[in-house]
């Protein structure tokens, strides 16, 4: 398969701060490929390297087989950039957005116009054309910046994190026309930190963290690899908050963890467990309201990668190799 | 080949003049534009002025010169910190034009804020005072040539890495304070000993101050074709060094 995005030692130095430490991999034409990493593990770095935004102190970049930092020029007019913040002129009407991002990557006159229609029609923004951006929504913005990023027909697209923040609805409609868009033909290069997010879309994702790639693979395999942390999902009526300590005591749990009216407890073997928690309830003179087994997520296995505590998001800065102070943006 | 290269330069001229227009419609009336680019030159006008018993004529054309110096310098540092802050200038970095061409574009904004500007008191002073220029011919190529070179001097310090616009007006007022000084618009360059007309040559201002002397009062130190020869040379010398500098902030991530 054709590779889109080819990485070789990719490096970024912020003075004597390495935010990302010779990197590689290779992105194939037509995939959506996710990068994770926690706040400050380089992904945003390495986004804007990959966008021309910012510079790498070494390695290479070449997109469709052109040097990026040599020659930007062909891969620029093959590319959209969707940053974290939508990054639209609010001052301006939405027609009036398009219009302008159509004549920057220089959409032939006649297209312009159907071409910005039909992307206003298809982002639900059409009645709204002539209203200024600043009063918009932050998932109506969020909608016009994808627009902007997409009228002049991209092969390659970069979303940062493009759906923090929204609601449910505006949320699913992004995710939405990311496949679409995927389903067309656009090779998709997903920035998140929403891991069920990458799980969802993703053909492969990288994980990147301390600057450097600790993983890269298609979701499911990566699930696999880490087995170990399954886990057995339990609610039990009283609830009263007190069996996580208990739970903890019973053989081969490793770890419990409270998600909402549940408890997560994981194990290398969820099969042995399940008797002995029906036992528990007995004793407790609890009901099970539900229960099931559950396979690593890909949250479980980012957190396992990337050091973190199961339950507890907490980026911990590396030190063993004297070099990397903190993380890249 | 040659046909390659005309059409990247067709592609280049018209993303320029998108920029632009943009940066006209989105920015003509923000608060810092309003301050920075309308308020001061005519607070300076004033001060420098009232009082002074200076004729009208002489007074209109210290205006125009002020109006482009200050107008022109102050929108590059208003307009592009103003968009690093909000992301929209990463839309423009990630567009496939060359840094040179986005720096054009922002060139004609402040060039055309100048010249709205500048038309102001001219206008008033044409209909409503009965001003008669001595060469309005002169006049039309010079306010827009003088704020094209200082639109450019702006740029250089808007490649200040930062994304405040008082970051960039402080160490830009601690440069034009001085040149407007040192130039002559407030003492002629004919009044000036030579030490300080020598010193007057270092301000681009002085160039534009001595060309609206000849275009209203019919009468200036220079040559005015060596002020209309300057002031070109000057957009360029400034738009080399701007463009460099912007490079080199976005090497560091801005």
């Amino acid at each position: 398969m054709e590779i889109a995005i080819d990485i070789h030692n990719l490096t970024k130095y912020y003075g004597d701060l390495l935010a990302v430490d010779r990197i590689n991999f290779q992105v194939k034409r037509g995939e959506v490929f996710g990068f994770l990493g926690p706040n400050g593990a380089g992904k945003t770095t390495t986004q804007r390297m990959l966008t021309t935004l910012l510079e790498p102190t070494e390695g290479r970049i070449q997109i469709y087989g052109h040097d990026l930092v040599q020659d930007p020029m062909p891969v620029k007019r093959q590319m959209g950039l969707v940053p974290e913040e939508s990054n639209v002129y609010t001052e301006l009407t939405a027609w009036g957005n398009l219009m302008f991002t159509a004549k920057l990557y220089r959409v032939p006159a006649g297209d312009r116009e159907p071409r910005a229609r039909d992307l206003l029609e298809t982002f639900g923004l059409w009645e709204k054309r002539h209203v200024k951006v600043e009063e918009f929504s932050k998932g109506m913005r969020r909608r016009l910046s994808i627009a902007m990023a997409i009228i002049h027909r991209p092969s390659l697209l970069f979303l940062d994190e493009p759906t923090p923040g929204l609601d449910a609805q505006s949320a699913r409609a992004i995710r939405k026309m990311i496949r679409d868009l995927n389903a067309e033909g656009t090779t998709i290069y997903l920035t998140t930190h929403q891991i069920e997010e990458a799980n969802q879309l993703c053909d492969r994702v990288a994980i990147i963290d301390h600057g450097q790639i600790a993983a890269i693979d298609t979701p499911e395999h990566l699930k696999a690899a880490f087995q170990k942390v399954q886990s057995v999902e339990i609610a039990l009526s009283p609830d009263g908050g007190t069996h996580g300590e208990r739970l903890k005591t019973l053989p081969g749990i490793r770890q419990a963890v409270k998600r909402g009216d549940k408890w997560r407890l994981y194990t290398e073997q969820p099969s042995a467990l399940l008797p002995r928690l029906v036992d528990y309830a007995e004793k407790q003179n609890a009901e099970i309201v539900s229960l099931c087994t559950l396979g690593p997520s890909l949250e479980d296995v980012f957190l396992q990668i990337t050091g973190q505590e199961i339950g507890a998001v907490q980026h911990k800065t590396k030190t063993s190799k004297g070099k990397i102070r903190k993380g890249g943006q | 080949m040659s046909r390659g290269w005309i059409t990247r330069l067709q592609d280049e001229i018209s993303q320029a003049w998108a920029v632009a227009v943009k940066d006209v419609r989105v920015y003509y009336l923000t608060p810092p534009m309003i301050m920075f680019g309308l308020m001061l030159p005519l607070f300076l006008f004033f001060s420098f002025s009232i009082k002074r018993e200076i004729g009208l004529e002489i007074g209109l054309a210290r205006l125009l010169a002020l109006t482009t110096f200050f107008t022109a310098s102050s929108a590059g540092p208003v307009i592009i910190p103003l968009e690093r802050r909000v992301g929209t200038y990463d839309r423009l970095l990630t567009a496939p034009m060359s840094l040179t061409t986005l720096l054009l574009g922002k060139t004609l904004v402040g060039a055309f804020f100048a010249t709205l500007v500048s038309a102001v008191p001219l206008l008033i002073s044409i209909l409503g005072l009965g001003v008669n220029l001595a060469d309005p011919g002169l006049l039309l190529i010079s306010v827009p040539l003088a704020s094209l070179a200082f639109s450019a001097f702006g740029l250089v310090f808007a490649s200040i890495p930062t994304r405040s616009v008082g970051n960039i007006m402080m160490p830009s007022t601690l440069v034009r304070w001085p040149l407007m000084f040192i130039s002559g618009i407030f003492i002629p360059l004919e009044e000036m000993a030579p030490w300080a007309r020598t010193l007057a040559y270092f301000s681009p201002l002085t160039y534009a101050q001595d060309l609206m002397n000849h275009t209203v009062l019919g009468k200036g130190f220079l040559n005015p074709w060596i002020d209309v020869a300057i002031l070109p040379l000057l957009l360029i010398l400034f738009l080399i060094p701007a463009a460099r500098l912007h490079h080199r902030s976005r090497v560091l991530g801005y």
